[in-house]
């Protein structure tokens, strides 16, 4: 694992967090769900973030995606400043610029698959670009059951309806909530293989949350999350080398955990990072 | 499991809010039935206690004869001279004697206009010294024909004050008097109007041959009633004229006068419980969807208390008992609320000049009826859906995703589709005549049977009707429009039974509808057809006075003035029957009706004509002879013809000359005057003539042919908004039941909004799908209501031609307008589950579990 890549200024990345802070509660009960992230997402590449159960990563997504209020710093997207957006900004938001895919209930049970598709784009009332339409549902592999209702499509079919909708209307980002949580292993082969071909094809950032190594594999890149920050990434990962980093940092956590009983956390903390070489953004907020 | 219920219960009270208030609705109708009945029946009781408060009476033999409406009750009393008043006095015991004189009078208020309440009506009556319910407040008795006394009540509906001047209309003449005291009267009047006169003046004006019918008697100190009615009685023995009369204690009276009103009371209460019962029929679609739809958001939790070991039965008993609770909560809320309603409608009669009595009764009765009805309504709604949670198998707990199906079983549909045909067969037999007998019966059969069997096919069609009613919102509003349509449709049996409770209310006010419309073109067909007359003459106290009628009668230009008289207190054969006299001639002149049999020339001979609809149930026929009773006299005639006109309501009408043998003028009514100009006369100004003639008599409208019409139409409209305003409850309950399904199924789809908000529907769009959704649902119940009462009510003018139904009206633009209203009201409706549904946060809507 090496450190996280933030690009200077935020140029040439799509999507950008800043010190992002995210706090549930207040006061004894307060919870720092996010711990100053700073983090920065381009076009054209397929970005996976990783990390134990409560480490974050959904709300990271949560809230670079507007669906959720910022405590502190900044997000941007495609140029737009999102913690300063309105409810009503933050609609269009994610109307026009992003698209989404859930691990579950992401379909409108009483619209067709070509309807699911379209939504997006009938709600802006945008004209939906025939040629592209085409194009992503090739590449979706659904021509023939453009008309079916969710209800007669399988579980991986479903999923790829929905990544299709979050493609087509050319979103700056999609977000992809754990996708392939509830598939089966050939049908998340499906869903991953359709991501990656539209990263690598069509040009679109795609940030992936998941807890699959395999999954991750599909990645170009995988961000590591761990207790609200960000303490790793991986490019080109394969199974076993994500594998390897999330032993990394659940050892980490082991021992971090034995020390901070036996009091001796700083001294713990140099002898982690000197000892696996594990990168730990620190400092910059 | 009582825990569980319970507590389910109060965790989600927000749920179970608008069935409660559904039922609160519906028992409070009930409820308010009744106490306005205790209320309005002791009333009465105080009316008849406080008026009737003489020891004996002695009272005109009833005459002999059965039937009778629920109004009046009996057929009328014979009359006795008014001198048996002093053999009266003489009787042992007696400290005063009483004869009741009164009659119909008008009296002109301060306004210049006729002082008259909606109902109760304006009587004169004769002040007798003796007379102990009554006394002066102010001023002092009246003396003579210039003077009168008004009671308290009528004193200030009239504005007038004592020393003021005015104007009577007594006996058909206009008299000017003066006001020169104020009577108090025991009992509350309850709006009728009660002038008090002279005793020689009511004498002249009401029992002018010396005729009374009724003598009240007053004991001395230490006389029981009893003995003051034998000791009566023993005095007028021996008297003759003495058998037309007979002697009550003061208590047998008081007794026969509770009788009639309760009768009255019992028809108007059956009638309003018929409204509330079809309120609470429609409040059981709200209460049963409710829990069908509660069970099916509860599926999990019902499948892990089975597979922690709870019996079905447990199960089952949890549910309704949740359904009890909702039940008795709303009755008692209703049982206040019919309370309530009570003593507003108390405030508004006393506004209307009509005083009921102070109390408002609640007994135990009334209590328990409601509560036990609202409890009942409440189980038998939540049976089915219990029923379903009780056999929920354990294994669902495991499940994600909450599987239903929906659609309506074979077994419904089937069933539905057999009674529709039966009642469609059922109903086009009874209109194409084909089935003789009973057809209203065989057609109300049918009517109950097509409303029953759509309500169970409802879920059937929803999707192809719907389909065509949101066609314009899913091509005008993309995306809205679909998603909405989607949504009303996947759930056949919800939309059926929310739309179904609309469809019940608006299918009567369709009916109602149609039913007003035919009934007043076919009186303006009646009257385009048959009436002959230039100008007709009615007042608005059914009597138009005989003075004017003469006075008319010496108009240049006229060549008949025909008034028809009427009499209700008559028996024909032994049957009460109104009997009505018209001069000779009428029936060739002015009223050219169709002849079955006979000639009406016959009036000439002193022979009678009888209506068809009367004549031939009881096979009557030309050449028979019928005894017709009356007040008066007795009298045999013979049958010269026999008719068939809307234009009369009576079975039997006598000329004139034969009328008067019988009916009693002091209590005949002059219902209409027909008047028929000579050819070529100038209408305009014998109009003109006949106006200022009647100005003075304050209540006589003069009228042509269409306005006679309109007058109808215009009554026919009145008890039209009677109808509409008793039917408005069951359609706000139904509203409600709208409201009730939004709300919940907008919690029940809560991720899936959450997914649409998220995809980036605005909160204007998604309340623009709600409400679009509760516009279908109301459209659809409002459909098939029209077109199902509509429907029905234009097979009624066939199967009752013969009550006067000619004309079949379908009026497009009410029904037009109840269609407006329907989108109106589902937009209404759609504002707070909308408005709910907007603010649902995204995020928690997208993890909600």
């Amino acid at each position: 694992m090496r450190p996280v890549t933030v690009y200077p200024r935020g140029e040439g990345a799509i999507a950008s967090a800043r010190g992002l802070v995210k706090v549930y509660g207040s006061g004894e009960t307060a919870v720092r769900a996010l711990d100053g992230v700073d983090v920065d997402f381009a076009r054209g590449e397929l970005t996976a973030i990783m990390g134990p159960s409560g480490s974050g990563k959904s709300t990271l997504m949560h809230c670079m995606a507007g669906l959720d209020t910022l405590t502190g710093g900044t997000v941007v997207i495609d140029g737009e400043d999102v913690g300063r957006m309105n409810q009503r900004g933050l609609t269009k938001l994610r109307r026009d610029r992003l698209g989404f895919v859930f691990q579950a209930y992401n379909l409108i049970p009483t619209l067709t698959a070509e309807e699911n598709i379209t939504l997006p784009l009938d709600i802006a009332r945008r004209p939906v670009d025939r040629a592209w339409f085409d194009l992503v549902v090739d590449a979706v592999g659904l021509g023939d059951r453009l008309d079916h209702r969710p209800s007669e499509l399988s579980g991986g079919q479903q999923q790829r309806v929905a990544c299709a909708r979050a493609l087509v209307s050319r979103p700056a980002v999609v977000f992809a909530d754990e996708p392939t949580g509830n598939l089966d292993s050939r049908s998340s082969g499906e869903v991953l293989e359709f991501l990656r071909h539209s990263v690598d094809e069509l040009g679109q950032a795609i940030v992936m949350v998941t807890h699959d190594p395999s999954a991750a594999s599909y990645a170009h890149r995988v961000v590591f999350l761990d207790d609200g920050r960000l303490v790793g990434e991986i490019l080109e990962p394969t199974a076993e080398s994500v594998l390897d980093a999330l032993r990394e940092l659940g050892v980490g956590r082991r021992d971090r955990a034995d020390l901070v009983g036996a009091g001796a956390v700083a001294g713990a903390a140099s002898a982690i990072v000197a000892g696996n070489g594990v990168g730990v953004l620190g400092g910059r907020r | 499991m009582t825990r569980v219920a319970l507590r389910g219960i109060r965790s989600h009270l927000g749920r179970f809010l608008l069935s409660i208030l559904a039922v609160l609705l519906g028992v409070g109708f009930v409820a308010g039935t009744f106490s306005l009945r205790a209320m309005m029946s002791a009333t009465f009781d105080d009316i008849v206690e406080s008026g009737t408060n003489a020891d004996t009476y002695v009272q005109g033999t009833k005459i002999e004869a059965t039937g009778g409406d629920a109004m009046t009750g009996f057929a009328g009393a014979q009359q006795f001279p008014i001198e048996m008043v002093d053999v009266i006095a003489e009787a042992d015991g007696v400290a005063g004697v009483v004869p009741d004189v009164s009659g119909s009078i008008v009296l002109v208020g301060a306004d210049g206009t006729a002082v008259m309440s909606n109902g109760p009506p304006s009587f004169g009556m004769g002040l007798a010294p003796d007379e102990t319910a009554i006394w002066m407040a102010d001023g002092r008795e009246p003396t003579g024909p210039g003077e009168i006394a008004l009671e308290t009540a009528a004193l200030e509906s009239s504005g007038l004050a004592v020393g003021d001047t005015t104007t009577v209309v007594l006996a058909g003449e206009i008299r000017e008097v003066e006001v020169v005291g104020e009577v108090g009267f025991a009992a509350p009047m309850a709006g009728a109007i009660m002038v008090g006169l002279d005793m020689e003046t009511a004498m002249a004006a009401y029992a002018p041959d010396g005729m009374v019918d009724l003598v009240g008697v007053y004991a001395e100190d230490g006389v029981s009633q009893t003995e003051l009615a034998s000791s009566v009685e023993a005095t007028l023995a021996g008297v003759p004229g003495t058998d037309s009369v007979e002697v009550l204690t003061g208590d047998q009276m008081r007794d026969d006068g509770r009788e009639q009103w309760q009768s009255m009371l019992g028809f108007i209460s059956t009638f309003l419980l018929v409204f509330a019962g079809i309120a609470l029929f429609v409040g059981t679609f709200i209460i049963s969807n409710t829990f069908a739809m509660v069970v099916r958001q509860r599926q999990r939790e019902f499948a892990m208390l089975r597979a922690v070991g709870a019996s079905p039965s447990q199960v089952f008993a949890s549910v309704l008992g949740q359904a009890a609770v909702i039940g008795v909560v709303g009755s008692l809320l209703g049982v206040g609320a019919g309370v309530g309603l009570v003593a507003g409608l108390q405030q508004i009669f006393a506004g209307m000049g009509m005083e009921l009595s102070g109390r408002i009764p609640l007994d135990g009765f009334t209590i328990a009826i409601s509560v036990i009805t609202g409890t009942l309504v409440s189980l038998v709604a939540a049976v089915v859906p219990a029923r379903k949670a009780a056999l929920t198998a354990p294994v669902e707990a495991m499940r994600d995703d909450v599987v239903s199906h929906d659609r309506a079983s074979r077994w419904r549909t089937a069933a539905g589709a057999v009674l529709l045909v039966g009642g469609l067969v059922a109903v086009a037999a009874a209109a194409t005549g084909v089935i003789e007998d009973n057809r209203p019966s065989l057609l109300g059969v049918g009517a109950g049977a097509i409303v029953i069997s759509v309500l169970m096919l409802a879920p059937t069609i929803v999707p192809a009707v719907l389909g065509v009613l949101a066609a314009p919102a899913v091509r005008g509003m993309r995306p809205l429009g679909g998603l909405a349509k989607g949504n009303v449709t996947r759930h056949p049996k919800r939309t059926a039974s929310t739309a179904g409770a609309l469809m019940v209310g608006m299918a009567l006010v369709g009916a109602a509808s149609v039913l007003a419309a035919s009934a007043q073109a076919s009186v303006r067909d009646v009257v385009d057809n048959e009436s002959q007359a230039d100008l007709l003459l009615q007042s608005a106290t059914w009597d138009v006075p005989a003075e004017l009628v003469s006075e008319v009668a010496t108009l240049d230009g006229l060549r008949r003035v025909d008034p028809l008289r009427v009499a209700y207190t008559t028996a024909v054969d032994g049957e009460v029957t109104p009997v009505v006299g018209a001069p000779v001639g009428f029936f060739d002149a002015t009223l050219t009706v169709p002849v079955v049999d006979g000639a009406t020339a016959a009036m000439a001979d002193g022979q009678a004509v009888v209506q068809e609809l009367a004549a031939e149930p009881k096979g009557w026929e030309v050449g028979d002879t019928l005894t017709v009773a009356g007040s008066v006299g007795t009298v045999d005639v013979t049958i010269g013809a026999v008719i068939d006109s809307r234009a009369i309501g009576a079975s039997v009408i006598l000329p004139d000359a034969v009328y008067d043998t019988v009916a009693d003028p002091t209590s005949t009514m002059t219902d209409t005057v027909f008047l028929l100009a000579e050819p070529g006369a100038d209408i305009a100004q014998i109009r003109d003539q006949v106006t200022e003639l009647a100005a003075p008599y304050v209540v006589v409208s003069v009228m042509d042919g269409e306005e006679f019409g309109d007058a109808i139409a215009e009554q026919v409209n009145q008890m039209l908004v009677i109808l509409y305003a008793l039917l408005g409850l069951s359609i706000v309950i139904a509203v409600l039941g709208i409201v009730n399904t939004l709300a919940l199924s907008i919690s029940e789809r809560t991720r899936e909004i959450g997914l649409l908000r998220a995809v980036g529907l605005g909160r204007l769009q998604l309340a623009g799908v709600v409400t679009i959704e509760s516009v279908l649902t109301a459209v659809f119940g409002t459909v098939l209501g029209i077109g199902v009462g509509a429907g029905l009510a234009a097979t009624m003018p066939t199967v009752f031609r013969d009550e006067g139904f000619t004309a079949l009206v379908i009026p497009w633009g009410p029904l037009g307008a109840l269609l407006g209203l329907a989108v109106v009201v589902g937009a209404l409706a759609a504002v707070w589950p909308a408005v709910r549904a907007a603010r649902m946060d995204v995020l928690e809507a997208i993890a909600y579990e």
